[in-house]
C-alpha cells in the first residue's frame, strides 16, 4: 500500500492502472476532519507545556514562536487519494492536507474518469490555473536611472529599492 | 444498490448538504469514490468464448460506458469514557448518495464536482506563504 510522494506520480500510476484494468479499478478520494483523541491530546498539551519550559529557561531569544497546534484540540483534515483494484490487488495512494491542492486533484479525477468511461483521458479542465508564475520582470533598471556601470558588488541605490518594491 | 442512484442536480445539492454536515460537526469523514459502471447499462457483456478470446476487451470498449459515483460519511458512534477532552461525540446514521455520470457529461460534472469539493474541504491547510517566509528569516538570524 505505497503513499505516492507527488500527485503528478500518484495520477501516472493511476492511469496505467486504470488502462489495465478499467473495469474493477476504483477510486476513493476520502476527506477526513478528525478530531483528536483524549490521549492525541494530552501529548498536545504535554508538548506545549514542556515547549513552554524550555523558552522560559533559555531566555536569550524571546521569539514567542507559535506552536505547531495552538489549540490542542484542533482537529486534523486530510484528503486522501486511493486507486484500488480488487483483482490484482494494486494499491496507490496519495495524501495531503493542503487546499490549495484540491482542484488539481478533482482534475486529475475527471481526467481519469474519462479513462473510466473509455473516453480519451484528454486535457485537464479546470487546474489549468495551477502553476501561476508570475513572470519574472527585472527589465530596465538602467533605463530610468542614470546610466552607472554596473559594478559588482554595490548596486546603485535606487535601482535596489525598486526591485524590492517589486517583490 | 441498484436503481436509486439520483440525477446528478440532486446528488449535488445532497453533497453540499453533506460537507455543510461535516463543517458544522466539526469532524468527521467525507467518501467519494468512482467507478465504471458496468451492470444494468443495457450493454451486453460479450460473451464468454469472446471474452476468451481477447480476454483483454474490457480496455477497449465499444461504447462509452458510464461513470459512478458514490459519496458517503462515516456512521460514528459514542466513545467510551465520557467527559474527556475528544470523547464527546454523537451517534451518526450512515448517508449514502450515489450518481451515474454519462459518458457525455463527464466534464461538467466535474467542473461542478471540483467546486463543490473545493467549498466542501474547508478544514485543510490554506496556504501560508507569508509566515514561511518570516520563519526562513528567523532561522537565518538565529544560526
Amino acid at each position: 500500500m505505497p503513499y505516492l510522494k507527488t500527485s503528478t506520480e500518484w495520477y501516472e500510476q493511476s492511469s496505467l492502472l486504470l488502462k489495465a484494468r478499467p473495469t474493477t479499478t476504483r477510486i476513493t478520494s476520502k476527506y477526513s476532519v478528525l478530531k483528536p483523541s483524549s490521549s492525541k491530546i494530552a501529548k498536545r498539551e504535554a508538548y506545549a507545556a514542556k515547549r513552554a519550559a524550555r523558552a522560559s529557561t533559555t531566555s536569550p531569544p524571546p521569539q514567542s514562536q507559535a506552536p505547531p497546534q495552538a489549540n490542542p484540540e484542533e482537529p486534523t483534515a486530510t484528503f486522501r487519494l486511493k486507486t484500488y483494484d480488487p483483482v490484482s490487488g494494486t494499491c496507490l495512494q496519495y495524501e495531503t492536507n493542503k487546499a490549495a491542492e484540491v482542484g488539481r486533484l478533482i482534475g486529475r479525477l475527471g481526467m481519469l474518469g474519462r479513462g473510466m468511461a473509455g473516453l480519451e483521458e484528454g486535457e485537464e479542465l479546470s487546474g489549468a490555473a495551477e502553476n501561476s508564475h508570475t513572470v519574472e520582470q527585472d527589465v530596465v533598471m538602467g533605463g530610468t536611472s542614470t546610466p552607472i556601470e554596473q559594478k559588482p558588488a554595490a548596486g546603485g541605490g535606487g535601482g535596489k529599492k525598486k526591485k524590492k518594491g517589486k517583490k | 444498490m441498484p436503481g436509486d442512484h439520483m440525477s446528478n442536480d440532486e446528488f449535488f445539492t445532497q453533497l453540499t448538504n453533506l460537507f455543510e454536515h461535516n463543517r458544522k460537526k466539526g469532524h468527521g469523514t467525507v467518501y467519494l469514490t468512482q467507478k465504471r459502471l458496468t451492470y444494468d447499462t443495457g450493454i451486453t457483456p460479450p460473451s464468454p468464448t469472446k471474452v476468451l478470446d481477447d480476454p483483454l476487451w474490457d480496455t477497449h470498449p465499444e461504447n462509452p460506458l458510464p461513470v459512478l459515483v458514490h459519496a458517503a460519511n462515516n456512521k460514528s458512534s459514542k466513545r467510551e469514557g465520557k467527559g474527556k477532552p475528544g470523547n464527546e461525540r454523537e451517534n451518526v446514521e450512515k448517508i449514502k448518495l450515489s450518481t451515474v455520470v454519462q459518458p457525455d457529461k463527464l466534464d461538467a460534472f466535474y467542473v461542478r464536482y471540483a467546486e463543490a469539493c473545493k467549498a466542501g474541504m474547508g478544514g485543510l491547510k490554506k496556504r501560508e506563504r507569508k509566515k514561511k517566509k518570516k520563519d526562513k528569516k528567523k532561522k537565518k538570524t538565529e544560526g
